[in-house]
């Protein structure tokens, strides 16, 4: 543990800009058609449950993180065991995140470069970050938080002024009733993006005032839920849900669409600055929270000294995971949510913090007595 | 640390040289694309024709020397049995990388959309990054799309921005075309319910002496660009040609009418009081209680009186009435006349289908299998209009009235 | 009073740390004045080479008995006229002394009835003697005594206060800080009147011996911060301090970055300012820029006049000086990667005129972006070193030879020239040089990446530089405060500014126990209408 303090606005922001990062990248939630920002809101309110859980552990032990209380509810051998686990599924994940965007990269913008190269230097910015700390992270997040929500309303404000939102498409409301809807969030949105919030179980004992911290990530996570179920509505109402589950990059096509007075045309940029920047913030809160881990598992008082070695890491799984874009999409769509979230975020937490409430209540009871 | 950070520093400067090559083009480098179209020529293959611009004769400035003396663009076509080969094709003509990204322009030819539909070439649009999603789309009528490029057009100096122009500001002023983006294209085409309509565009004159510079420098040109009617599909494939009165009630239902005119017969002679429509709102709302769905179709329009030829007292708030009756009924009998033709095509170009759906979507899952040839073209359809006139203008009365009664 | 004698004690304290060092020991006979006259003046020409601008006078005190004394002083360094009129009369036309009187009593009587100025002082070390001799004041020697007395004579030319020319005023005082630390010291005693405004001073640099007085206010700047301060000027040991920038060298959180961490002013006003606010003053003499700690990035786009326009006005400015800023850092590279990466995002009728005016021009959009701004850093360099009468033929120059003369040889074209006179203007409009130049630097290493990864590489760089900026801190307080951390009231103070009666508290993170800046209910409200005791309006229309 690094010693830094981050208040609970700053976690705010920081789980705000997390939240957004693919989320508004990829088609969220498009399998319940004009309803998707109605799972994505649904969503949230699990997510927000999932949030309590992260919550409680953290409020029997503020002042570990995730790999380390584990091994106290579990003891040292199996609590080991399973840090390595959730160190290798934050890589992983982490991996994921930066393949996502060195696609995106590519695909809109520069499709002659080599997907390496898009990636070095991502991983390049995100080491030069990581290794001044979660403060310095902390701070990033305010200062680029400005200009998001700066880009954020004007695109708003430019695609509502450019006239190309058609709200019938976001009609007939429940078409096919609420089971569809229920199906996506339990198979997509629960777990991303809002699961994914389990990150910061790795960051909340950094914060300065524990009682603020139940407050500032259900703020967190709220703003950012209506952020990206406005952004999927707005989608929808544009490009109508044929194009969307079509495309890679619904906002990207969104933003294209706009027109405004002759010269405002072909904002790409707008998407561009945007998504690389609350990627940036996810693959880097990943990152960390994968690098804390290793630090913590193998007692490495410097974890900046992890940086170089795990980013390399990060860098080759990010271009192996997967062969195509294709099955790299399949994968995020179809196995990771329920094979590699469902058992990390939920099931693995759940049980945790039954245990820890017994262990809590016994030892409670044997000072009491 | 040094050693680190110098070796650090080595790489980033390695990677940034080696991808010198990678993505870059300088802007004066690429041949800029202001228009493509798709043509089919005898053997079946695909002719792609390529409007480019000359920098150089479009912008005056400094060192250009004015233009005028050369043309403002330059086209190239080329054949190939895809799209993207054709495309391909073109750089054993073109010493430049061509640019797409500026293309606002993209014209099928009649013969495409009458036989192949256009869904047959339009992936290769929506698939490249390049392509802007709202570029206009124009089907080119009683000729070839290519050739339609060809043509040079004087006040506008690029061919495609004259197009562009002309759509923009028919739809504006006389509600005979619409200015349909590739996106809407392909959105209609995707819908369930919906099928798209295209404006038509054509050369008037002399096809060859539209590709000489000479026909720029008269003051009447003779070979011209014009729209030319609303091309109707059905699934994609073109079937009938709306004109005027015809596609004005297509635009009109579509609820895309800014301004328009409407004539009024008086006192036996035609047209002999214009009302101009300064705004109005067409709403469309089914309704599934029966068997048969019933389509309703709102309309509100506010004008003014811009015309009279007449001795007619305007002063009279009951004559404006009167007015306004005649109005409504001319309005419907456009409209209802539109809706019949479009039921005989069996096309819902109105998207009567979509407004079922989302008022009943149950019933539509039945409907939908055979929306178009059954159910489309026996529909009730039922027009309401309401209208206003406003104001008249300067004047009052008409001139009319006075040598009337002199 | 307390902070006086603080004053007196400090200085003893660094004196007598200087009688360590080493330097100050070699060939020297013994610390003491002696008490032979002759002997005393031997030791001044030996230790000073006979320079020839010391002057050494004999003067006789009295007649029967007389006192044999010398006066020593610099040429120059001294006010003459208080030399001659309040010393060197005073001591002449003196009346006769007693018969018999001490040696203690002749010292006595010379500070109490004979010179007529204000400081007097006894020394009995040479260290001492020099360092006051050095500073422009007047020495006494008198036969017989090891004392030796030194008389506040310090004068000499020096320029006069002037109006500013780094920071020019439209509306507040014109006045400048000049080289003189007393005078500049006195200029802010002026405008803030309280005993709490506290001056500490100390000499820094083992040969100039430069005088530094670090200014603030009691209760409100922060002790630790004052500690720091303080703790930083003593680690110093560098045998010249000539200009401010020293100091600011030395004593900075962290020299690896181009972003400035501690602001220089070089009007009185603004050290006030910011003394009010809680931040600390660094005078050096010698120099009119004063420093001022902790300064935070926004700081440096701010100018005292906001505080004196009406905020409206003043918010406007400043969101103008936050777009000019951007346009200095980004200009060309967004020039760059929008012609050879991204040109979809140019309106399509402005790249046909790009391309065509590129059409001639032989070199890659990168290399003839910097081609012009080399050629407009070496044009800036020359203005401003060469003396003002050719910087205008350097301006003509530079105007006919590369904006046209380049255009029509088709080297570079015209866009070009405007982004880079853009941004050439821009980054003279920024208020703080200091961040004018650095800006200037990141500007290239913005426009490389532009060359390379086009908008992508900008963007990674720009996000690289906001890291970079939130991990400087100064003098502890985090760079980007109130942004960085955000605090709300401040951010309001930033890149708009409240009107002035909403602001309530000073900056959180900068001041000490004193928080409270100004009373409540500090808006302007009119009078109610009927209760104005005006006659004219009570008549009514």
């Amino acid at each position: 543990m690094e010693r830094a303090k981050i208040s609970a606005y700053q976690l705010l922001v920081l789980i705000f800009l997390f939240e957004i990062g693919t989320a508004i990248l990829v088609p969220l939630a498009i399998e319940a058609k004009q309803d998707a920002w109605l799972a994505v809101l649904i969503g949230l309110v699990g997510g927000c449950c999932l949030f309590w859980i992260y919550h409680s552990l953290y409020s029997y032990y503020p002042d570990i993180p995730l790999t380390e209380y584990m091994q106290r509810i579990l003891g040292s051998v199996l609590g080991k065991v399973l840090a390595f686990f959730y160190v290798l599924y934050f890589m992983y994940i982490t991996a994921r995140v930066l393949r996502d965007f060195g696609e995106m990269l590519i695909i809109a913008f520069y499709p002659e470069t080599p997907l390496f190269a898009m990636n070095v230097l991502m991983v390049l910015v995100v080491v030069y970050t990581i290794r001044k700390g979660i403060e310095v992270i902390a701070r990033t997040g305010e200062l680029l938080f400005i200009i998001m929500m700066l880009i954020g309303i004007s695109t708003i404000v430019l695609i509502i002024i450019s006239g190309i939102i058609e709200t019938s498409n976001l009609e007939p409301l429940l078409e096919k009733g609420l089971k569809p809807v229920i199906k996506t969030v339990f198979t997509q949105t629960l777990f991303f993006p809002f699961g994914e919030v389990i990150v910061f179980a790795m960051i909340l004992p950094y914060l300065n005032q524990a009682s603020k911290a139940m407050k500032a990530g259900l703020l967190g996570l709220g703003l950012s839920g209506l952020v990206i179920a406005l952004i999927m509505a707005m989608n929808i109402s544009v490009l109508g849900v044929n194009l969307i589950s079509r495309s890679h990059f619904p906002f990207l096509s969104t933003i294209q669409t706009i027109e405004f007075a002759g010269f405002l045309q072909r904002l790409d940029i707008i998407f561009m600055l945007s998504t690389v920047i609350a990627g940036f913030f996810k693959i880097s809160l990943y990152f960390y929270a994968s690098l804390i881990g290793t630090a913590n598992l193998f007692n490495i008082k410097n974890s900046a000294q992890l940086a170089y070695p795990l980013g390399l890491i990060l860098l080759i799984l990010s271009i192996t995971i997967a062969s195509n874009f294709s099955e790299h999409v399949y994968e995020g769509l179809q196995i990771v949510p329920l094979y590699v979230h469902l058992p990390f975020q939920v099931i693995i937490p759940g049980l945790l913090l039954i245990i820890a409430f017994f262990k809590n209540r016994k030892e409670q009871r044997k000072r009491n007595s | 640390m040094s050693r680190k950070s110098i070796s650090l520093y080595l790489i980033i400067a390695s990677i940034s040289f080696l991808s010198g090559c990678w993505s870059q083009k300088e802007l004066n480098e690429l041949a800029i694309i202001s228009a493509t179209s798709i043509d089919k020529n005898e053997e079946g293959q695909y002719v792609k024709t390529i409007q480019l611009i000359n920098p150089s004769n479009v912008a005056g400035g400094l060192q250009g020397g004015g233009g005028g003396q050369s043309p403002a663009v330059t086209v190239y076509s080329v054949t190939g049995d895809s799209v993207l080969e054709a495309h391909f094709n073109a750089s054993s003509k073109i010493s430049r990388k061509l640019y797409h990204a500026h293309a606002n322009l993209i014209v099928f030819s009649e013969e495409v959309a009458q036989e192949d539909g256009i869904e047959d070439v339009l992936d290769a649009f929506e698939r490249d990054p390049e392509i802007r999603p709202t570029a206009r789309v124009v089907i080119a009528h009683n000729t070839k799309a290519g050739d339609l490029l060809k043509s040079l057009t004087a006040v506008d100096k690029i061919p495609a921005e004259k197009v562009n122009g002309t759509l923009e500001f028919t739809e504006q002023y006389r509600g005979t075309n619409l200015e349909v983006t590739l996106q809407d294209v392909i959105k209609t085409l995707t819908s369930e319910g919906k099928e798209p309509v295209i404006s038509g565009f054509s050369i008037k004159g002399d096809i060859e002496q539209g590709k000489k510079m000479d026909n720029i420098l008269k003051s009447e040109q003779d070979t011209t660009l014009e729209t030319d009617g609303l091309a109707i599909f059905k699934e994609g494939k073109l079937i009938d040609w709306y004109q005027e009165d015809m596609a004005k009630g297509v635009i009109w239902i579509l609820d895309k009418i800014k301004q328009t005119d409407v004539e009024l017969d008086r006192d036996g002679k035609k047209n002999a009081i214009v009302y101009n429509v300064i705004r109005q709102k067409t709403e469309v709302s089914a309704d599934t209680k029966h068997d048969m769905p019933t389509i309703t179709i709102n309309v509100r329009a506010e004008g003014d009186i811009r015309e009279v030829r007449t001795s007619i007292n305007l002063k009279d708030p009951k004559v404006i009435l009167e007015l306004e009756k005649e109005l409504e009924e001319k309005i419907k009998k456009l409209l209802e006349d539109t809706v019949m033709r479009t039921q005989q095509n069996k096309t819902d170009i109105f998207g009567f289908g979509e407004e079922v759906h989302r008022s009943n979507p149950e019933k539509w899952k039945k409907l939908k299998s055979d929306w178009n040839d059954n159910y489309f073209s026996n529909l009730n359809v039922e027009v309401k209009v309401e209208a206003f006139v406003r104001r008249s203008g300067l004047r009052t009365n008409s001139y009319f009235s006075e040598m009337k009664d002199k | 009073m307390f902070s006086f004698l603080k004053w007196k004690k400090k200085k003893k304290n660094s004196d007598n740390q200087q009688e360590k060092s080493p330097i100050q020991s070699t060939d020297k006979l013994s610390n003491n004045i002696e008490t032979s006259l002759t002997l005393n003046l031997e030791v001044i020409k030996q230790r000073t080479g006979n320079s020839t601008d010391f002057v050494i006078r004999p003067v006789n005190l009295g007649q029967h008995p007389k006192v044999k004394t010398t006066i020593v002083y610099i040429k120059g360094l001294v006010d003459n006229q208080t030399v001659n009129d309040f010393l060197i009369e005073a001591m002449i036309t003196n009346p006769t002394l007693q018969e018999q009187i001490t040696q203690q009593e002749v010292v006595d009587m010379i500070v109490k009835d004979v010179v007529a100025v204000g400081g007097i002082k006894k020394l009995s070390d040479w260290d001492e003697l020099f360092t006051e001799l050095m500073s422009g004041n007047t020495i006494i020697f008198i036969e017989g005594i090891s004392v030796a007395l030194s008389v506040s004579t310090q004068g000499g030319e020096r320029r006069s206060i002037q109006e500013s020319t780094t920071n020019v005023s439209i509306r507040g005082s014109k006045e400048a800080f000049t080289e003189s630390i007393g005078t500049n010291i006195a200029m802010v005693r002026r405008i803030i009147n309280t005993p709490d405004l506290w001056i500490e001073s100390m000499k820094i640099g083992k040969m100039t011996k430069t005088d530094v007085s670090i200014m603030y206010i009691n209760g409100i700047a922060r002790n630790e911060i004052i500690e720091e301060v303080r703790k930083r000027l003593k680690k110093i040991d560098i045998d010249g301090v000539l200009e401010s920038g020293f100091i600011e060298q030395l004593i900075e959180d962290q020299t690896n970055t181009t972003f400035p961490t501690i602001h220089h002013t070089d009007r009185p006003d603004g050290v006030a300012g910011n003394l009010l606010e809680g931040r600390i003053a660094i005078f050096v003499n010698g120099t009119p820029f004063v420093l001022i700690v902790p300064a935070l990035f926004i700081d440096f786009f701010q100018s005292p006049e906001d505080y004196y326009e009406r905020f409206d006005i003043s918010s406007a400015i400043r969101l103008l000086r936050t777009i000019i800023f951007f346009i200095s850092l980004i200009g060309p590279a967004v020039y760059i990667a929008a012609t050879t990466f991204q040109q979809e995002m140019i309106p399509t009728k402005l790249a046909i005129i790009i391309a065509n005016q590129r059409e001639s021009v032989p070199f890659p959009a990168f290399i003839e972006a910097l081609i012009m701004e080399i050629t407009f850093e070496i044009l800036r360099e020359a203005g401003i070193r060469m003396p003002k009468a050719i910087g205008s033929t350097i301006s003509i120059v530079g105007a006919l030879v590369i904006g046209q003369a380049a255009i029509q040889a088709g080297i570079v074209s015209p866009v070009m020239v405007i982004v880079v006179s853009m941004t050439a203007i821009a980054s003279f409009a920024t208020p703080s040089y200091a961040v004018a130049i650095s800006a200037r630097l990141v500007r290239f290493i913005f426009m490389f990446s532009a060359a390379t990864f086009g908008f992508y590489g900008m963007i990674l760089v720009f996000i690289i530089l906001v890291v970079h900026l939130s991990s400087l801190r100064s003098f502890g307080v985090p760079y980007m405060t109130p942004l960085a951390p955000f605090i709300r009231e401040e951010a309001e103070d930033t890149i708009v500014r409240r009107p002035l009666w909403g602001y309530k508290k000073r900056p959180k993170m900068i001041s000490g126990r004193n928080k409270v800046k100004q009373g409540e209910n500090q808006k302007p409200n009119p009078p109610q209408p009927r209760t104005m005791t005006n006659s004219a309006n009570e008549k009514g229309d």
